[in-house]
């Protein structure tokens, strides 16, 4: 009888035909130490494309999963440069060669720099600022409405005592069975597939 | 009521001392070039015939010295931030500081021909009360006596303080009694005034006040931002060269060196700041008693010094110290130090010489010689002090934390 249904049933036929896709595989530890070390294990295991979920930051962790330097760092210099190099011209362009204007008998040359040089070093901040959180939320791909490990109930107790790793599926190494017996043999609980 | 039970010493690291056995050579070579330099200087005052000849002398015996105190008013002002901030990172560095702050007790004999002959240095002791209206009501602090008072009180302060914060630190080794964290921390706590009013008035007193008509309010700032960058270079030198020889296995790791060039460019960064501030109102504000000091040194040559200053003590070591894995290469980092520590002369030359070659540079032989002899004589005794207790705090309460460091 279910048979003749998702046959007959159009809206049920396209709801069979777009399986929601897997997300990758989540698990819960017992202690942030553990995660530390199960950690460890998937980084020397060589995943790439996986996460640590935790309520506080652990010390250490970016050592144990085996991240480099963030390049946030990069994004922020270039900014930043993009800032002076721009606060230079917006000063240098109007106030001395367009429309030169004399104040207080200063110098009408580079070397009126230091009345310009309170702007200039603001507004390279103000850049270098927006560079590192700009930098940081787009190397994060956020802001995002959703996340597919939401999906799973268990996984609030990642903001309360919860600490979770999850792998994910675009993973060069990720294979649902295999993946699976990997996180039991590190000793992880409740390994659940997640589904976007 | 000292009921403290005796704490053993952490198992893992060993009690490691400085060995100056085999540093003969160093101490002879130290010692030649202090001699050499000596003989320069007694030269010169021999053969000194005309007054201007005669202040060259005092000058760069004030550079000299100056240049060095600030160095070692740096190194006590770490240690005192150190302690403040129940820091940890700079424990297994604190016995260099410890003894780099020794430096009070033995540089004064370098200053005390300026205070002896005082009146050939600063004009305002020249002056006949009456004579100039902007010097009279100065005079409640520019007077010989008051004056030689505040140094005397300054030199001496800074060096009693240096020499408890060592005892202190030494008398733990043996014991490990943590009440010696708790007295340095009440003793500091009582210092740092003390060191923020000391550093402020050597300052103005020794060079501000070599052209009494001028005057700034960040002076104190500049000089201590100065003195806490170059004493930060110099513990990085001193650190490096160490590990290098073999010391401080295992207890200095890149992580220190990191957090180390991380202050360097920090202070560089305020460096610039107060010194930008200053010049910045100065000129801006373009008010004649105030820009006397800036107009003598951006006239002839001096300007060349003082714009080459703004590059070299700020963007160079700026850009050369913004990467986090170059700061982790101590051979890189003790390079950038020894670059830091040159241009900290040319800072202090640029703040002391004009004030005697008021129309252009005029570099002197003697420059160079009261910096070797005080250098060479300051360097000796630093070695010879580091060779009389552990190498870093054996029983610090923080050792542990400051080994694991992560940054």
């Amino acid at each position: 009888m279910s048979d003749t249904l998702t046959v007959t049933n159009p809206a049920a036929a396209s709801a069979v035909a777009e399986a929601p896709r897997t997300f990758g595989i989540a698990a819960e530890f017992s202690s942030a130490a553990d995660l530390y070390h199960a950690a460890e294990k998937c980084r020397d295991h060589g995943f790439r494309i996986w996460d640590v979920h935790t309520p506080f930051p652990i010390h250490g962790m970016d050592e144990a999963m085996g991240l480099g330097n963030s390049k946030v760092s990069l994004i922020a210099l270039a900014a930043a440069c993009t800032g002076t190099v721009l606060a230079l011209m917006l000063e240098f362009i109007p106030s001395i060669w367009l429309y030169p204007l004399v104040v207080h008998g200063k110098p009408l040359d580079f070397f009126t720099v230091p009345a310009f040089f309170p702007v200039i070093f603001e507004f390279t901040v103000l850049c270098c600022a927006f560079g590192c959180v700009f930098g940081m939320l787009a190397l994060n791909r956020l802001p995002r409405w959703n996340h597919p490990l939401f999906n799973w109930e268990r996984f609030a107790k990642f903001s309360d005592d919860g600490f979770f790793l999850s792998i994910e599926a675009d993973d060069p190494k990720f294979q649902e069975t295999r993946t699976k017996e990997f996180l039991e043999g590190i000793g992880a609980e409740n390994i659940t597939l997640i589904y976007e | 009521m000292s009921a403290v039970a005796t704490i053993p010493a952490a198992k893992s690291p060993k009690v490691e001392y400085f060995q100056t056995n085999n540093l003969g050579p160093v101490f002879f070579r130290l010692l030649a070039f202090g001699a050499v330099s000596l003989l320069i200087f007694l030269v010169m005052t021999l053969f000194a015939s005309d007054p201007q000849a005669k202040r060259q002398i005092l000058f760069s015996l004030l550079f000299a010295y100056s240049y060095f105190f600030t160095i070692t008013s740096g190194a006590l002002f770490w240690i005192l931030v150190h302690h403040a901030t129940d820091a940890e990172w700079s424990v297994v560095v604190r016995r260099v500081l410890e003894t780099m702050a020794q430096s009070f007790r033995y540089g004064w004999v370098f200053f005390l021909p300026v205070v002896i002959f005082a009146p050939q240095v600063y004009a305002w002791l020249d002056v006949p009360v009456g004579r100039d209206p902007v010097l009279d009501p100065k005079r409640g602090m520019l007077n010989y006596p008051f004056w030689t008072l505040r140094a005397f009180v300054i030199i001496g302060g800074f060096a009693l303080i240096a020499f408890l914060l060592r005892k202190w630190s030494a008398a733990q080794d043996r014991d490990g009694n943590p009440r010696y964290t708790v007295i340095t921390r009440k003793l500091v706590f009582a210092s740092i005034p003390f060191f923020a009013l000391g550093i402020t008035f050597a300052a103005i007193d020794w060079l501000m006040s070599l052209d009494y008509y001028w005057f700034s309010t960040m002076w104190g700032v500049y000089i201590f931002a100065g003195a806490s960058w170059s004493a930060m270079a110099m513990l990085i030198v001193i650190t490096v060269t160490l590990r290098k020889n073999g010391y401080l296995e295992g207890l200095v790791t890149d992580e220190h060196y990191q957090i180390m060039g991380k202050l360097l460019l920090a202070f560089t960064i305020f460096w610039a700041y107060i010194g930008f501030g200053q010049y910045f109102l100065i000129w801006y504000a373009n008010i004649p008693e105030e820009t006397s000091y800036f107009i003598r040194r951006n006239a002839e040559h001096w300007n060349w010094m003082s714009t080459g200053l703004v590059v070299l003590h700020f963007f160079v070591p700026f850009l050369l110290l913004l990467s986090q894995s170059l700061k982790r290469n101590p051979g890189y980092l003790r390079g950038v130090a020894v670059y830091c520590l040159v241009i900290h002369a040319l800072d202090l030359y640029i703040i002391v010489l004009p004030a005697l070659h008021y129309k252009d540079v005029s570099f002197h032989i003697l420059d160079l010689a009261g910096l070797v002899m005080i250098g060479c004589t300051l360097a000796f005794f630093f070695l010879k002090n580091l060779a009389k207790f552990p190498l870093y705090p054996l029983r610090d309460p923080r050792l542990k934390q400051s080994i694991n460091l992560k940054n």
